[in-house]
């Protein structure tokens, strides 16, 4: 097999990095565990030690209401040595970096950002190669800050990629279980099914010519999703000796928001605010917007199956319950996909602007809060909404931009010029 | 936003429009200075008042004084005999005191090092159980055995010890009270509140034998004088320019000024009848205090802990005699026993100018926030100029055929217009070279930041002057060795300028939050970063982009002028110390303190700094 140089090149340099900074820091990951804009409730490093700690000391896990976490990654981390805990997670958070990389590039070299079954974009000959939008991953900081943070997200981020990088390559099955693996972990990838059928249904009858209906295709593949989501739960009842229990300190925390955290998003201060008598509806109205995005984008995009995904991603990273840094960074890990839409976007440099001052802005006002006590809750909140209205930004902007590109091969004679709404 | 963006769009193509942006910025600097001067005007400055009502300060009567008298000249006797016997000998002097008080006393070894020097000593302190708490809550009275001048705090320790005597008979404390004497007025401090707060550095510093509650607030007596005093002066600034919160130090002078008729003096200003320019004066000292974020006093350290802290120093020479500071010491603890929270009224953001005088943040901050958007302007602006496609050919009298210039058609509100499509496209940035330029600069001030905080003392200036000569020469070797490497177009210069502001005014808006003056003063240095170039030109042509010969020498001597390393010798000859100690004293405040005033410097205004002078620098 031949090793492509580039790429070694370029995993060689993301893990010496990443060693570095975790072996000549030492202090810089526990620093880092702590912060907020990584480590949400759900995906914490240490509530998972302290989860871990107790399974080992056959307590169960889920009693007390410290550990949100699947049941799975407990017995996933119970086999790491205690006595090597700390390199052996280091390894294996850089490794999870390197394969989310890989099944980038693969989605990349694939070529389905630029051209899918319906629609191939005039601009499709600007684009960057694997290599290149790798590089843009394992480099962007927030990546990094994430690994060395290493929460739980990086594994949801890694199935999320696979199940991407299966469908653009054609296999449906491999995919609907890496999807079913990734909401498994953190439950809202369940959004994502729709357009990821899409997806595998627009690669199979471009691959395939014949192709049965869109309808059986996706009955098909739902109910394999739910399957290996209930596998995956029966499995899970087995490891914890046969309690359900983990299902409402998992899932329901993350519907039902009972821990209220400072984090990146939106949800917390809320939720903090509000009456008790409200709390059900608007946890319904919450999640209803964020739904509701999904069957928006699958009508209006339809002809580009993995923009959805995309997009999807980047609303996911503002609107979720649980935020952190690392569903910023999937979101902007896919969106170098689009290199060819980036000449019609209008205020990259100005959103891009607002999410360096967020992010600058952000640890200053939560010190400010927290230790300093000078500040109050209200400093951090106000952030963390310019935060989002940064990313916001970058999505509606990058949804403009597609659709403009659609709109011009309909209108050729448009192109360049000013549209207004009428 | 669909509805308004053609109307933006349009806009931005306003050649007006593009030429504004260095004015703009200019006027933010002047209107951010003059701002900043006007604040100790009657209309925009306010008077203190005490917020926190539980507080009641100078509402009961002070008992001390009479008998207690002879009991202070005996303490001071034994001090002054104590003066420089070995460590051991104090603490044990001390902790008898302590013992025959009744009180419960331990000590503290510590240990540290910074720029080759050690320093040692031991803190020895008691505590007071409440008679009516319950240990959860604790306010300090603490005494350095030498103050920052290095002399023998005599009447402040002697005072310390007989205060603990006198509180030991008062049954109406609900607080705990701890009596500290550290051995300095830097290191001992910070060992015994880390310690206390189990963030100490073992082995080095010894953990606490006794512990009381969460540390309600924090008062310092030092009185080295031979004499009777004749004004207290009132030393309030924290680590990295934290404050404490303005009730106490509004407790302290309305005690002292309003209960007790002294005179109260602040930031070394024994002189004040209440002019503009002394209001000014004492607040430009506060701000330069906070923006160095030195400890200026024991109570520096607690502040970072969210302890609110002061010192009151006993100064001149006039009618005032112990007795009556320690009325004051006592006055101000019946207020801080009266506490039912924590201090969060008032305000932690302020800059006093006077003892009955302040602003708070509301008022002063936009004077630094204007000087920070200054380079967020140019830095946008220097985007937009950056995309624009190079200027069409001028017409020539030779028709040429084949360049016919492309023709886009315009309708806008019943008008048409042709205009050069050239002029509307936006061209695609090539921006790889610039980020890794302005990323690779700010990660190389880790060097001189490396350096500077862990050499020796006797070599600390030699490698600054050796830094000096280096940064004399280094914009030049870097901008000729980027020119040999990858010659920068003019969109690159454009960008790399671009970003560097960018970087600059995101860095300072943030640190206005936290540390207000350093803020200011880093961005009125940087201010000629902003016109550096050919600023007023919109134009991409490497003609308008690049700098003429002439103005590149002029405008390297001007930053070479305003360079960090120059600045720093600047401020050392105007205050008359030495770099070395200048740098020793930083080095200590790294290593004890946690001050971080040295990584603005090194890692946020020199790289700001060194790309805007590669930028003019000449090449050879």
């Amino acid at each position: 097999m031949v090793i492509d140089r580039r790429k070694a090149l370029l995993f060689g340099s993301a893990t010496t990095l990443r060693l570095l900074l975790f072996f000549a820091f030492p202090s810089l990951p526990d620093l880092l565990t702590g912060r907020v804009e990584i480590s949400t409730p759900v995906t914490s490093f240490k509530r998972l030690q302290e989860g871990l700690f107790l399974y080992t000391h056959n307590v169960s896990p889920y009693d007390g209401g410290v550990f949100h976490q699947a049941p799975l990654l407990l017995s996933l981390f119970a086999l790491i040595p205690s006595s090597l805990f700390s390199p052996l997670t280091s390894l294996l958070y850089i490794a999870l970096d390197l394969l989310c990389a890989n099944a980038l590039i693969q989605i990349a070299e694939s070529g389905e950002a630029g051209s899918s079954r319906l629609f191939t974009s005039p601009r499709n000959e600007l684009k960057w190669d694997g290599i290149a939008i790798g590089a843009a991953y394992l480099f962007n900081p927030f990546t990094i800050a994430t690994c060395i943070g290493r929460p739980i997200s990086v594994f949801t981020n890694c199935a999320i990629l696979y199940a991407i990088a299966k469908a653009v390559s054609g296999k449906p099955m491999s995919s609907i279980l890496a999807l079913g693996l990734a909401s498994y972990l953190s439950l809202y990838p369940i959004l994502l099914l729709p357009p990821l059928i899409l997806l595998c249904y627009d690669r199979q009858a471009r691959d395939k010519k014949e192709t049965p209906p869109i309808s059986t295709f996706a009955i098909k593949y739902t109910s394999l999703f739910f399957a290996t989501k209930v596998w995956f739960l029966y499995i899970s009842n087995i490891l914890t000796g046969g309690s359900w229990e983990f299902i409402s300190s998992t899932y329901s925390v993350q519907l039902l928001l009972p821990d209220l955290t400072p984090n990146m998003g939106l949800w917390w201060y809320f939720f903090i605010e509000m009456f008790d008598s409200f709390r059900e509806f608007f946890l319904g109205v919450f999640w209803l917007h964020l739904g509701g995005y999904v069957g928006g984008l699958c009508i209006r995009v339809r002809r580009q199956p993995l923009f959805i995904i995309t997009t999807l991603l980047g609303i996911f990273a503002i609107f979720k319950p649980y935020p952190s840094l690392s569903d910023t960074s999937l979101y902007f890990a896919m969106l170098p996909l689009y290199r060819h839409i980036f000449p019609l976007m209008r205020y990259t440099f100005f959103a891009m602007a607002t999410i360096l001052y967020a992010s600058l802005l952000g640890p200053a006002f939560y010190y400010l809060w927290i230790y300093a006590g000078s500040g109050n809750a209200n400093f951090f909140y106000a952030i963390t909404l310019v935060w989002s209205l940064g990313l916001s930004e970058i999505v509606a902007d990058s949804l403009f931009a597609v659709l403009r590109d659609e709109w011009e091969v309909e209108r050729p004679e448009m192109k360049g010029k000013d549209v207004r709404q009428i | 936003m669909a509805l308004i963006s053609p109307t933006v769009l349009a806009l931005r193509r306003d050649p007006r429009l593009l030429k504004l942006p260095p004015y703009l910025s200019a006027l933010l600097i002047l209107v951010g200075v003059v701002w900043l001067c006007l604040l100790p005007l009657n209309e925009y400055s306010r008077h203190t008042y005490i917020s926190e009502n539980a507080l009641l300060p100078g509402q009961v009567h002070t008992y001390f004084g009479g008998s207690e008298q002879n009991v202070f000249n005996a303490y001071k006797y034994e001090v002054k005999e104590l003066a420089g016997k070995p460590q051991d000998e104090i603490s044990n002097k001390l902790g008898e005191i302590f013992k025959s008080a009744g009180l419960r006393s331990a000590r503290q070894k510590y240990e540290y090092q910074a720029a080759g020097i050690t320093y040692t000593g031991e803190n020895v302190y008691a505590i007071l159980h409440a008679p009516r708490g319950d240990a959860t809550e604790a306010i300090v009275l603490v005494a350095a055995w030498t103050n920052m001048d290095g002399e023998l705090n005599q009447n402040g320790v002697a005072l310390t010890m007989e205060l603990a005597r006198y509180f030991k008979r008062w049954s109406l404390w609900s607080k705990d009270i701890i009596i500290l004497i550290t051995a300095d007025s830097r290191a001992g401090p910070q060992a015994w509140v880390d310690a206390y707060h189990d963030e100490h550095i073992s082995p080095s510093v010894a953990p606490l034998p006794i512990k009381s509650g969460a540390l309600q607030g924090v008062v310092v007596v030092d009185n080295a004088l031979d004499h009777h005093f004749e004004s207290i002066h009132i030393v309030y600034d924290g680590i990295n320019g934290q404050l404490p919160n303005l009730d106490l130090f509004n407790t302290a002078v309305s005690i002292a000024s309003g209960q007790l008729g002294m005179r109260v003096a602040l930031q070394r200003m024994w002189k004040h009848d209440d002019s503009y320019r002394e209001r000014l004066q004492t607040m430009l000292r506060g701000m330069v205090r906070q923006g160095l974020g030195h400890s200026s006093g024991p109570h520096s350290s607690f502040i970072p802990y969210h302890v609110d802290a002061i010192t009151l120093q006993a100064v001149g020479e006039g009618g005032q005699d112990d007795m009556a500071m320690g009325r004051c010491i006592e006055s101000i603890f019946r207020s801080l026993n009266n506490l039912l929270e924590h201090f969060h009224q008032s305000f932690f953001f302020y800059l006093l100018m006077q003892a009955d005088r302040f602003v708070s943040i509301g008022t002063y901050l936009p004077s630094a926030m204007l000087v920070a958007v200054n380079f967020t302007i140019m830095a946008i602006a220097l985007w937009i100029r950056s995309g624009r496609p190079p200027a069409p050919k001028l017409a020539t009298t030779m028709p040429e055929k084949s360049s016919k210039p492309e023709v886009d058609v315009i309708q806008k509100d019943g008008m048409t217009a042709i205009v050069p499509k050239e002029t509307i496209t936006i061209h695609e940035r090539q921006m790889f070279i610039p980020v890794s330029l302005v990323v690779s600069l700010h990660f190389l001030g880790v060097i001189p930041l490396y350096i500077f905080n862990n050499s020796a003392f006797e070599t600390l200036p030699y490698y600054f002057l050796l830094f000096t000569m280096v940064n004399l020469v280094l914009p030049t070797a870097l901008a000729t060795f980027i020119h040999h490497q990858a010659s920068l177009t003019p969109q690159q210069y454009l960008l790399l300028h671009s970003f560097s502001l960018l970087l600059l005014g995101m860095f300072l808006a943030t640190l206005a939050t936290l540390n207000f003056s350093l803020s200011l003063f880093v961005g009125l240095l940087s201010a000629p970063l902003s016109f550096i170039g050919n600023p007023f030109s919109g134009s991409v042509e490497p003609k308008d982009v690049f700098p003429s010969q002439l103005r590149k020498t002029t405008s390297s001597i001007a930053l070479q002028l305003v360079s960090p390393p120059v600045v720093v010798s600047a401020v050392c000859y105007f205050w008359g110390t030495n770099v070395g100690e200048m740098l020793a004293e930083a080095a200590f405040g790294w290593k004890v303190n946690g001050l971080w005033m040295q990584v603005i410097v090194w890692c946020v205004w020199w790289p700001a700094w060194l790309a805007g002078s590669v930028l003019v620098s000449p090449v050879l």
